[in-house]
């Protein structure tokens, strides 16, 4: 069962004519486990210039919508129990969801590394799984954590892609999180140079290449 | 409140919520959870090379503060 499931999310999105290297070079890449990660499915999901007929945009909107608030009754149960004060926060950002428990003191629930707040995601995903038979591919953030964390990255992706324009190498980043690859990778396209990742779980990180036709 | 947690995440990823138990079982090294699912879930909680049973022990283990949780994912067809 988990392998059909896993292998959807991959295989019911086609590639997105220029939607960048990003997309393209993670989506080539054939390590298993990969399919799962929040990295590998289709970045930015569907962008909405691609999106013709507004009635599946609006059933798109409603089906993420759905998401959130399985993973806010979830979530929100989780809290009390665990007798922690948060606030459940919805959106729907790049054609997923977006989750974020906001408060104080949930550090908890971030962990260290955010490692709790990825496992927190995993369930909460398969929560929603059970609930709406989809697969999803909500995010999830802790008091900011992501959002913070994704700051640092950016920064140090500009850094990245700045040495490698001046060097003309390849410069091989510290291992990262599905996650924080991805935002990585986004990062130095912005930047206009391309990026791949390389390595296994846990030790997989990003290579960010010179510009293969640096032009004057 | 562990046990109560556990309880919640598990029964919110299985197919048949009404069939998860949580025990709490003390023992000389600390407090064992033993989690019992419907036999057809069991592959659900434990998940592909043990990732949602690794996801479950993070999050409880986290709430339980600096003593950790030892949880057992009981197999019932194996114990009959």
């Amino acid at each position: 069962m988990s392998d059909q499931l896993h292998a959807n999310p991959d295989s019911d999105t086609p590639p997105v004519p220029g939607e960048g290297v990003e997309s393209a070079t993670e989506a080539a890449e054939p390590t298993p486990e990969r399919s799962t990660g929040p990295e590998a499915a289709p970045e930015g999901g569907t962008p909405p210039a691609a999106q013709s007929a507004t009635g599946t945009q609006a059933s798109q909107l409603s089906q993420l919508e759905g998401e959130g608030d399985v993973a806010a009754d979830f979530l929100e149960d989780l809290l009390d129990i665990a007798d922690l004060d948060g606030d459940i926060d919805l959106d729907v950002d790049n054609g997923r969801a977006a989750v974020s428990i906001v408060g104080g003191d949930l550090g908890v629930l971030v962990g260290p590394g955010g490692a709790v707040l990825e496992a927190l995601q995993e369930l909460t995903r398969l929560a929603v799984l059970r609930e709406t038979g989809e697969r999803s591919r909500l995010m999830l953030d802790v008091a900011g954590h992501r959002a913070a964390r994704r700051a640092a990255l950016e920064q140090e992706a500009a850094e990245a892609a700045a040495r490698v324009r001046g060097s003309g190498e390849p410069l091989r980043l510290a291992p990262m999180t599905p996650f924080e690859r991805k935002v990585v990778h986004d990062a130095v396209a912005a930047a206009g140079l391309r990026s791949e990742s390389e390595g296994e779980e846990p030790e997989r990180r990003v290579v960010v290449l010179p510009a293969a036709d640096e032009g004057p | 409140m562990l046990a109560e947690a556990l309880e919640h995440l598990v029964r919110g990823i299985v197919a048949n919520p009404d069939e998860v138990t949580v025990r709490t079982k003390q023992l000389r090294r600390g407090e064992l959870l033993e989690v019992r699912v419907h036999p057809d879930d069991l592959g659900r909680v434990i998940g592909r090379s043990g990732r949602t049973a690794t996801a479950i022990r993070t999050v409880v283990g986290a709430l339980a503060g600096s003593g950790g949780a030892r949880i057992d994912f009981v197999d019932v067809d194996r114990r009959r």
